[in-house]
């Protein structure tokens, strides 16, 4: 099912150490969130570590692979 | 009698016999709570009045002709993450240290209604992912096969208490494993039902689309018997499923001759992280089964990176979309592996998450279509013993020593089941995953395991008085 019909995007390569620290301060300051300098190191290791989980599943799948949350109604009865 | 080593049917039958009272039973359990708990720190909360209330009515109904089933007059307890009405609900966690309940999670609710006893609340991994952590209200349940050792998460109370013989049954949850993780590394059945089995309502969330309710047992008989009485639609939860449910105990000793089972040997024997005794105990499992008449053989399935992935994936964006308020305002509060693993669900971008869910789609299928061919797969529950304490590792992380999560994304019901010690003296267990809505079958299948490892042989840890 993956990379029929259509171009797939790719994932950038990984980035420099320096770009990782700048992307992911960028995503969490987007969202809210100051992570103390105390744990910074803690983070960016396991955010690290989830960009390549979530490069994995980038470049795989093509405009007909829909995601598991299209949904189907069923008919509403008048009450 | 024996009370701490008796089954759920057997305590009924003694019930049903007169030969014990439901307050006997409580009494009996709470005295094992108050003399190991000091050690094991499984219970955040005791609740002994209410235990005694519960069986005192358990008493008067069964002198009275009204039998509420199988769970009557049982001592059980559960995750601090489910609801229970008048009675403290914590998630383990500073945020949430004063939070009384107005009603029952439906679990709660279902357990009272079938004539059990509840007594306590247990501890969990923060919000069901942080831990174990030393930094919370609560200290972390230990292992009780050895207390150096972490049970694994974030059911870890529950799996401490039960490991512990304090109950018989507890509830846990898992999103990513966090029933069948703890149960794999104390030496229980756990089992995470079909996803939309059993309702999430009143059980705190952590991620909708993989968060499933289950117990965490002694035994697959236990562990039916729990799934009996919980199992069943609700249309208030918007994921549950209006399917039958069937008589989990009809087939348990039907035996598994002639049966199917698919082994994706690649998940967990490329696995980097994999142990030689693990290995050793599941081709030892598999030589069982096929001596008892079932066909085992290998199958392929996607990568076991994928299926981790879209799990993660999935899991980081749906728990901070919960969290987003508290963790802007209040992130200190947290401990501090919770806060660390949610901040990550802010840096998934709405694309990661979209890939994820069609990763999800593609998984599912492709599982389905083995399962088309097999009555039931086994595999891997984690791939290690439980790790000490000062060695923690990340459950959610690409070199996780579980292998939980892809029936998580995909929803389908897996059980771990115990099947021998490593030489260091702590439990292996191995994971049976069965069609949509075929609990029946992994339970057969478990049963059938439990018989032929010589499990219910094993010596139980000793427990200090």
């Amino acid at each position: 099912m993956q990379r029929s019909n259509a171009e797939v995007a790719t994932m950038p390569d990984t980035p420099s150490p320096e770009n990782l620290t700048a992307e992911l301060e960028i995503l969490l300051a987007r969202n809210g969130i100051k992570v103390p300098d105390t744990r910074r190191d803690t983070v960016l290791a396991a955010y690290a570590d989830l960009r390549q989980q979530v490069a994995l599943l980038h470049g795989r799948y093509g405009a007909v692979a829909e995601p598991s949350n299209v949904f189907r109604l069923s008919p509403t009865e008048s009450k | 009698m024996n009370t701490q080593d008796s089954s759920i049917a057997a305590m009924g039958a003694a019930l049903r016999s007169g030969t014990i009272t439901a307050e006997q039973l409580a009494r009996d359990a709470l005295a094992r709570v108050a003399a190991r708990d000091p050690a094991l720190q499984a219970f955040v909360l005791v609740t002994e009045s209410r235990a005694l209330d519960d069986a005192r009515r358990a008493d008067q109904e069964l002198r009275a002709g009204r039998d509420r089933g199988p769970m009557h007059g049982i001592p059980y307890a559960l995750k601090d993450i489910y609801d229970t009405s008048g009675i403290r609900t914590t998630c383990h966690s500073k945020l949430r240290i004063d939070h009384v309940p107005d009603q029952d999670s439906v679990v709660a609710a279902k357990l009272r209604e079938a004539g059990g006893v509840l007594l306590g609340k247990l501890a969990t991994h923060e919000f069901a992912i942080g831990g174990p952590s030393f930094d919370l209200p609560f200290p972390p349940a230990r292992n009780p096969w050895n207390t150096e050792h972490v049970t694994g998460g974030s059911s870890s109370g529950s799996a401490t208490a039960v490991a512990a013989r304090m109950v018989r049954m507890a509830m846990g949850s898992d999103t990513g494993g966090s029933i069948r993780g703890p149960a794999a590394w104390c030496g229980l059945v756990g089992i995470k039902p079909t996803y939309g089995r059993v309702s999430r309502r009143g059980v705190f969330p952590l991620s909708w689309t993989l968060d499933h309710c289950g117990p965490l047992t002694r035994s697959i008989e236990d562990a039916a018997i729990t799934l009996q009485v919980l199992a069943g639609h609700d249309p208030q939860d918007p994921a549950s499923a209006d399917v039958p449910v069937p008589d989990y105990r009809a087939g348990l000793e039907r035996g598994v001759s002639g049966l199917r089972i698919g082994v994706p040997r690649a998940f967990f024997a490329t696995a980097s992280a994999v142990t030689p005794e693990v290995l050793a105990a599941i081709d030892r499992t598999i030589a069982l089964l096929r001596d008892a008449g079932a066909g085992v053989e290998d199958v392929q399935l996607p990568d076991y990176a994928l299926f981790a992935a879209a799990g993660r994936v999935i899991m980081m964006p749906e728990a901070f979309a919960i969290h987003e308020a508290d963790m802007q305002t209040r992130l200190m509060d947290y401990g501090e592996i919770t806060a660390n693993r949610f901040v990550l669900g802010a840096a998934v971008t709405a694309v990661d998450y979209i890939n994820a869910l069609r990763a999800r789609r593609e998984l599912t299928d492709a599982v389905n279509a083995v399962l088309g061919r097999y009555d039931a797969l086994l595999t891997a529950s984690a791939l290690a013993t439980a790790p000490r304490f000062d060695a923690p590792v990340d459950s959610l992380s690409s070199t996780s020593p579980m292998q939980t999560i892809p029936f998580n994304v995909t929803g389908h019901p897996a059980m771990s089941v115990p099947v021998g010690l490593a030489p260091n003296g702590l439990p292996l267990s191995v994971q049976i995953v069965g069609r949509p809505f075929d609990e029946a079958m992994v339970f057969r299948i478990g049963r059938a395991m439990e018989q032929v490892t010589g499990w219910e042989d094993v010596k139980l840890p000793a427990f200090a008085a």
